[in-house]
């Protein structure tokens, strides 16, 4: 690619963009197991409780969950791109550095003690996958730092965080084996992802938290752009390696553990809607991470509909959905415009 | 600084976002708890339902042993959908289904119209009536995990469904019955037994399952020690000395029970030291009764009762 990006484009990019993400929201919100006549639906409440039920289920249960899918989706994406630039590995997803088995922890000692209380909204199994999740990065993090001194950082990192993700997946493992069947049943739920609604006041908070991570996390593309090259040469053009590695770091895992405590493990979004990006509009992160972010919003929320819909009335868990259709779309994306860019420019 | 000013929009922007939120929940009305209702709806739409005191006309039941409870207070004409694992009574079956107990569909609980939905406490299914109690539907959770339990929430049933004396009737009668089967098998020689949740790999019922107090009151133990798993998997040499003179095998699936009842006697066939197996008492159950707590529960301690004391019975 050699075109130069201005931002007059990135600005036409991000709005056609967002004006996709909008219009399938939308959709999805009409879409359902139940029929909803919409004229009736936006007609507003009624007096009583199921008298207006085409509103009810529009606007309490599906439009919450769509927005939390495209919140969840747009978090998983965005952390993706960011990880896989500090990184420089293409293999890299918001969970590789141990935050799936750190909040899958956290969720299930919640599900085992039987905590009753609920915070601001959230059951605790979503406060303790937040904070198990926090725990586990800071965790790789100070192991990563400890034992790699210099250029080996990164691999010393991400074999922190494999040894790491193992290690708590055998206490999930060993967990479970003691956990009682509805116990399990639950965790095994909420280790394959799954969109639920969530009330007001918990969305409002996430999402703030969210868009103001991508925000943040957009503020610094540019020298995610020169790190790419590689540490040595992001040094070489005066980029302070380390600050930006720590601040992208810091911000992907907090969004990353928000997005796991709203809907658990839901797999594959941070990692395929990145590359599909990149393979479509290139590397250069000052379009990509945007243009991740809606996408992957956008992606999640059509996953979300077909799991709610496909098995009516019974749904399917949505990272179920995510693996099934985002693996096949990928080969196909791959295969159509490998020739076209390399992964890394 | 414009770098600094980038780096404090987020913060600003959720400070905000906070702020926002904690607004809106000084001015929606709560119940106390720590719940945001949905905004959209009034406060005398609450005030209303409060003063509706009659019966619930459209009663929802999230689990199958709910189910059984409402067709056992006789509120066949008003239970309008149920989980579509609720297959008993045979009533059941003709009755709306919305979704599976361990994912329930809110949209098709909602389309029911329900002036009562019932649920039980657990993960899933709190937050789906989390979800209905945000939009002022009447939901009742119920805990149901032992035989206390069961025969406070048929109570509790009965309060809410406003068939109150019918549901302290069946409480009672329930009751009535655990004790005459205690007095019955109390005494009895305590047979050993080894209740087999699946073959392969061999996962039993361990000491600190319903399953297991079901046994006792049959008047058996089982033949598996104090262990920290609740359904413990177990090794050949533990199966070797237990010592179970009876081995019971829940049966799964669609399959026929005697084709699974050849199936377990072959697969049983190996441990031949077994007094169980030499004397050749394997049985494979329906486990509905005994895995289900529901009104049905005695019928499941004579099923495994039956199995104990083979010609006692009859």
């Amino acid at each position: 690619m050699t075109e130069t990006l201005t931002s007059k484009k990135l600005a036409i990019t991000f709005f056609f963009c967002l004006l996709a993400l909008v219009v399938v929201m939308a959709l999805c919100a009409v879409v359902g197991t139940q029929k909803i006549s919409l004229a009736k639906a936006l007609s507003g409440p009624a007096d009583t409780p199921g008298e207006n039920i085409d509103y009810e289920i529009l606007m309490g249960v599906r439009l919450p969950r769509v927005i939390l899918a495209a919140l969840v989706g747009g978090a998983l994406a965005c952390c993706g791109v960011v990880l896989q630039a500090i990184l420089r590995n293409p293999l890299a997803d918001p969970y590789i550095l141990g935050i799936s088995s750190g909040a899958g922890l956290g969720a299930i000692i919640a599900v085992l003690s039987g905590l009753t209380w609920r915070f601001w909204g959230g059951s605790p199994i979503a406060v303790f996958a937040f904070v198990g999740a926090l725990i586990t990065v800071w965790l790789v993090w100070g192991i990563g730092h400890l034992a790699g001194a210099g250029k080996s950082q990164v691999t010393t990192l991400l074999l922190a965080g494999v040894v790491v993700n193992a290690f708590f997946a055998a206490v999930i493992m060993f967990l479970t084996s003691i956990a009682k069947s509805d116990q399990i049943h639950s965790t095994i739920f909420w280790l394959m992802g799954n969109i639920t609604e969530k009330n007001r006041s918990v969305l409002l908070v996430s999402a703030a938290c969210i868009i103001a991570g991508i925000i943040a996390l957009f503020s610094i593309c540019h020298r995610l752009n020169v790190l790419t090259f590689g540490q040595d040469q992001a040094k070489a053009l005066g980029v302070d390696t380390a600050v930006t590695q720590i601040t992208a770091f810091g911000l992907a895992a907090f969004i990353t553990a928000i997005a796991v405590s709203l809907s658990g493990l839901i797999g594959f979004v941070g990692l395929i809607v990145p590359h599909a990006v990149r393979l479509v509009f290139g590397p250069d992160h000052r379009r990509l991470l945007p243009v991740s972010a809606i996408i992957g919003g956008a992606f999640l929320v059509v996953a979300d509909t077909i799991a709610r819909t496909i098995v009516a009335p019974a749904q399917l868990p949505v990272g179920v959905i995510t693996a099934i259709a985002g693996g096949p779309f990928f080969l196909i994306l791959l295969a159509k415009y490998s020739r076209k860019v390399s992964w890394l420019k | 600084m414009k770098k600094l000013s980038i780096l404090l929009l987020p913060i600003v922007i959720v400070a905000g976002f906070i702020v926002i939120s904690w607004y809106q929940k000084l001015l929606s009305p709560t119940t106390g708890e720590d719940e945001v209702k949905h905004p959209l709806i009034s406060k005398q739409k609450s005030r209303d339902k409060m003063a509706r005191t009659g019966k619930p006309q459209r009663i929802v039941s999230l689990a199958p042993n709910i189910t059984e409870i409402l067709f056992a207070l006789g509120l066949d004409k008003e239970i309008v959908a149920v989980s579509s694992d609720s297959d008993y009574p045979a009533g059941a079956a003709n009755k709306k289904k919305v979704g599976t107990f361990w994912q329930p569909n809110t949209e098709a609980v909602i389309v029911s119209k329900p002036d009562l939905v019932i649920t039980l406490w657990f993960e899933q299914q709190n937050q789906v009536a989390e979800s209905l109690k945000r939009l002022d539907y009447p939901v009742l959770t119920l805990k149901i995990e032992k035989i206390e339990e069961l025969l406070t929430a048929i109570q509790q049933i009965g309060v809410a469904t406003g068939s109150k004396q019918r549901a302290e009737q069946l409480a009672k009668d329930i009751s009535t019955q655990l004790n005459e089967l205690q007095s019955k098998f109390g005494s009895a020689y305590k047979v050993k037994v080894l209740w087999v949740v699946q073959p392969e790999p061999l996962r039993v019922a361990g000491r600190n399952t319903f399953v297991n107090k079901l046994i006792e009151l049959a008047g058996g133990e089982n033949a598996v020690g104090q262990t920290i798993q609740q359904y413990p998997p177990i090794g050949t040499e533990e199966i070797l000395t237990c010592g179970a003179e009876i081995i019971i095998q829940s049966a799964m699936g669609t399959a026929g029970t005697s084709e699974q009842q050849k199936a377990a006697e072959k697969f049983w066939s190996k441990f031949a030291a077994l007094p169980a197996v030499k004397n050749n008492r394997i049985y494979v159950v329906q486990p509905d009764t005994v895995l289900r707590l529901g009104p049905r529960l005695c019928q499941g301690i004579e099923l495994i009762a039956n199995c104990l004391h083979p010609g006692e019975n009859r």
